[in-house]
């Protein structure tokens, strides 16, 4: 839906400012330096640029101003007329005109000057030319002043005018100049208009939206309308005279039975037959105002009927939308704004009537389905006093009696219910552990600790401790039954010292066990290395000895036996050299009269307290090599595969000599097209 | 009032700020030294647009307060001497005035044969054979120089049509070719858009009329017949002389001055 809103248009420059604009534009976006000695073509081309760049920005603003100008014919008819009463609508179409030959006329100068360019052969001729093109466009926008400041001035009024949508609710107020159309549209809407006790204190039309049935309605205010031959009107009962013509509203003729206005009601409906052409198709409401100075019924003979055939007229409408003839209560109203009686009846009636009459045609209309929100059940009506109620059969009665005990014996008492006997909201807080699933019921209401003995419990608790509780105990039981059984195979035959042992022994051999398995279940996370290679070093000989002593025995010659198998041959013979010396491991032989011998034995001694090296031919365990000779040939076939770096300064690879710089065969001999020799 | 305008609404319910009026007045004075700020500073083309606006609106001024002061001062009042007013000593004498009253048309025919004119530019800058031509290179291997276009505005006629272009010596483009002329007359100081009959004389040679070609100072033949100019004898004028006063080529349009 188009919004009627002209305040989107771009504001118009006057002639001069428009001139201005462009022409500072052209100098500042396009190159300005061009010199006498440049090629001809260039200097064309630098004048033709400029030509062409006002031309086009002249085109574009006058393009953007005849654009965002509403045409009269595209727009909705009413805004059409009132575009038409406010402004005239040849002036508005002749000013637009002007801008259009202008913006042709200018094209047309350009088309000539960029070809009369095409022969200028100095600098001094185009540049002429150039100031010549440019001077009449701007003489063009010059003579066009005026439109563009008359389509200014149209401009600002237009961006003022209410945004009335023609096509949705409306609710329309017209009457006398004076008779209270203002006040009303104050009292229901928040449109403040201005109400003053002289007439024609409304020059325009006003706009508020009020809300029924969770509905939105325009309500629009007119200004007052005189009794006058339509010819004779002016703009601002124009105004009124259109909104009433052309929009699809509910009308509430205003009538000031008081005659405070100024006018008797004869004036008043004088008017009414005057215009009531224009109520056709339009839900029409007569309001009655100002019943505070004096009340309906209290009107002469003579208002009495003229307010009455006003009444007839209204019910025609009435009848010719289909409505019920009998009721005539929505179509004369009595009202007063100052004591606010009556108002919000009025504003019920004509939306009501307003909805039911928009309803109807939108039901007859095809787009049924857009509306499916506002379903009309129809009822029959009586055509006599017989009663007739919609008809139960008695299976159905009883099988819904039933459902209904039912649900009332099954009626669970909800958490709800309880917390709201029990003082509400925040008064009473639900028990939680009522439903624990538990293996004793009374633990439901224990508290359990979080701290331990300094632990945390919660690290401790494993879901499964039971289970796990269970198969340690099994495991336990079943090693002490078997424990049980070893000792008492062999117990007869030992001595208390032998069983003494045996106990030792069993004893030991059950924490080997328990290491192993407490090794075994957290064997993902270590790497298996073999006993033999010892990672954490645990087997160490002096271990061995402990050990040994533990049990009363002498440890030396275990420990020596043990310490001498480790060593390799070569070693011992030098290890028996230094023995032989009289020298021991650490200290310093300052008797040794051969210095090689001196420093040989000290590097021997050294490595053999710091590190084991070992000859490189010499097979570890664990290398995966069946013998040394195995090994120097795997060892040769690595250091075969890597280069091995140059350290001789001897000529390597990037030290190249061509032996011969052009070799016979590639510089002569036949080629695809003839021969060559080219040495 | 209408429903959009807030400002003056505002202004009628709740009146005006208590400093408005002081403000608006202080505003006003500032305004002058603020205009001259900018003046001062404005550099390159706008601030020459804007010395120039500002020395019209200065010299508007000047002449507005010497109007007012008029009328404070007094001066010497000079009447007009009268026609055929004599001085005193020869009021006796008879006065014989010989005129001889000849048409309008006899005149023209008698200028018309002495080839003379009153022209308003009797003088014009000549202009030189290789400004007004421009030697185009013909022929298989563009050796042959004998052609040439003529690079000044040209009027060829409504029935024109070229040589063969083998043989055609002097090229008029046809970007040049103009039929409208911008004319004014001198004493109604108004200027018609008229068609251009033919070209008269081209005051740098009779080879430049028989081409046609029009340069400052050409007296060229318009239809005056917009005019609605009557001879005494009755007959509607339909063509009459006017000289160019512009460089056509340099404005891209002719302008004339008519030739009464």
């Amino acid at each position: 839906m188009v919004q009627y809103n002209f305040k989107k248009i771009t504001v118009v420059p006057t002639g001069k400012d428009f001139i201005d604009i462009i022409l500072s534009r052209t100098q500042r976006q396009t190159p300005t330096v061009v010199h006498k000695g440049y090629a001809i073509s260039r200097i064309r081309q630098f004048y033709m640029r400029k030509v062409k760049y006002t031309q086009q920005n002249f085109h574009d603003k006058l393009s953007t101003i005849i654009e965002e100008f509403p045409r009269l014919d595209d727009i909705h008819p009413f805004y059409g007329d009132l575009l038409h009463v406010l402004y005239n609508k040849d002036h508005y179409k002749l000013a637009l005109g002007q801008i259009n030959t202008a913006r042709n006329l200018i094209g047309k100068i350009a088309k000539d000057y960029v070809k009369l360019l095409k022969y200028g052969d100095s600098l001094y001729r185009c540049k002429s030319l150039k100031v010549a093109a440019l001077g009449r466009m701007c003489t063009v926008i010059k003579r066009v002043g005026p439109s563009l400041a008359y389509l200014e001035q149209i401009r600002q009024h237009m961006a003022r005018l209410p945004s009335i949508d023609p096509n949705t609710r409306t609710i329309l107020i017209c009457g006398y100049p004076n008779v209270g159309k203002s006040s009303f549209i104050n009292k229901i809407t928040r449109a403040d208009v201005d109400v003053q006790p002289y007439a024609f204190t409304t020059k325009s039309l006003f706009v508020g939206h009020t809300d029924y049935k969770y509905l939105r309605y325009q309500v629009i205010d007119t200004p007052g309308i005189l009794d006058r031959p339509f010819e004779d009107r002016n703009i601002i009962e124009m105004c009124s005279i259109t909104a009433l013509a052309h929009l699809r509203a509910s009308v509430l003729f205003f009538l000031d039975i008081s005659g405070s206005c100024g006018y008797s009601v004869a004036q008043q409906a004088a008017l009414f037959h005057s215009i009531k052409s224009l109520f056709m198709n339009k839900p029409l409401i007569i309001v009655c105002n100002k019943t505070d100075l004096q009340a309906l019924e209290g009107i002469s003979e003579d208002d009495m009927k003229l307010v009455m055939e006003m009444k007839a007229e209204a019910m025609k409408t009435l009848i010719g939308q289909g409505g019920e003839p009998t009721n005539d209560e929505g179509v004369l109203l009595t009202m007063s704004t100052l004591t606010e009686e009556g108002v919000i009846a009025v504003k019920n009636a004509a939306c009501e009537r307003l909805l039911d009459q928009r309803v109807e045609l939108k039901m007859k209309s095809k787009k049924l389905n857009d509306c499916l929100n506002r379903f009309h059940v129809a009822m029959p009506k009586p055509r006599d006093q017989k009663e007739r109620p919609p008809c139960i059969p008695e299976a159905v009665l009883e099988a819904k009696a039933k459902k209904a005990e039912q649900a009332a014996e099954k009626q669970k008492k909800l958490e709800r219910d309880l917390e709201n006997e029990n003082g509400g909201a925040g008064v009473y807080s639900a028990s939680l552990r009522k439903h624990y699933i538990l293996a004793n019921d009374e633990w439901k209401e224990d508290i359990m600790p979080e701290i331990l003995d300094g632990h945390n419990v919660y690290d401790f608790v494993d879901p499964d401790i039971l289970q796990r509780l269970e198969e340690l105990e099994r495991e336990e039981g079943m090693h002490q039954e078997h424990e049980a059984d070893d000792f008492e195979m062999d117990g007869a035959e030992l001595t208390p010292e032998e069983q003494e042992a045996l106990a030792e022994i069993r004893k030991k051999k059950r924490l080997i066990v328990q290491q192993h398995r407490i090794k075994k279940s957290t064997a993902e996370s270590r790497p298996t290395v073999p006993r033999k290679f010892d990672k954490d070093k645990q087997f160490t000989s002096e271990r061995m000895g402990r050990q040994l002593s533990t049990l009363g025995l002498d440890p030396t010659l275990a420990i020596n036996r043990a310490r001498s198998k480790s060593r390799g041959r070569k070693r011992e013979r030098s290890i028996d050299k230094g023995n032989q010396n009289g020298t021991d491991d650490m200290d310093v032989d300052g008797d040794q009269p051969n210095k090689k011998l001196r420093l040989r034995s000290r590097s021997l001694s050294r490595s053999r307290s710091r590190s084991k090296s070992r000859p490189p031919y010499e097979v570890l365990p664990g290398e995966g090599l069946k013998d040394s000779a195995q090994k120097k040939k795997a060892i040769k076939l690595a250091e075969k595969s890597h280069n091995k770096r140059n350290k001789d300064a001897r000529k390597g690879e990037a030290d190249r000599v061509i032996p011969t710089l052009r070799p016979k065969h590639l510089f002569s001999g036949k080629r695809s097209t003839g021969k060559t020799d080219r040495r | 009032m209408p429903q959009g305008d807030y400002i003056d609404l505002h202004r009628k319910r709740n009146g005006y700020r208590h400093d408005h009026f002081e403000r608006k007045r202080k505003k006003e004075a500032r305004e002058v030294h603020k205009r001259s700020q900018i003046a001062q500073k404005t550099l390159g083309i706008k601030g020459k647009m804007l010395t120039k606006k500002r020395y019209a609106e200065k010299a508007l001024m000047k002449k507005t307060l010497a109007m007012h002061e008029e009328s404070s001062s007094r001066r010497k009042v000079d009447d007009d001497v009268q026609e055929g007013a004599v001085p005193a000593y020869l009021l006796d004498r008879d006065s014989t005035t010989r005129a001889k009253v000849l048409s309008n048309t006899v005149k023209q025919k008698r200028k018309e044969k002495a080839g003379k004119w009153e022209v308003p530019l009797p003088k014009v800058r000549p202009v030189a054979e290789d400004e007004m031509f421009r030697v185009i290179r013909s022929g298989k291997r563009k050796t042959k120089q004998w052609k040439r276009m003529i690079t000044k505005a040209t009027f060829v006629g409504p029935s024109f049509t070229r040589k063969p272009p083998k043989y055609e010596r002097f090229i008029r483009p046809s970007g040049l070719r103009f039929t409208k002329a911008h004319v004014t007359h001198p004493e109604l100081k108004c200027t018609f858009n008229l068609e251009i009959i033919g070209v008269k004389k081209n005051p740098n040679g009779p080879m430049y009329t028989s081409l046609g070609v029009i340069t400052k100072g050409t007296v060229i033949e318009v239809n005056v017949s917009e005019l609605g100019l009557v001879t005494p004898a009755g007959k509607v004028v339909w063509g009459k002389y006017a000289q160019v006063t512009n460089n056509p080529e340099n404005d891209g349009c002719i302008n004339a001055v008519l030739l009464v």
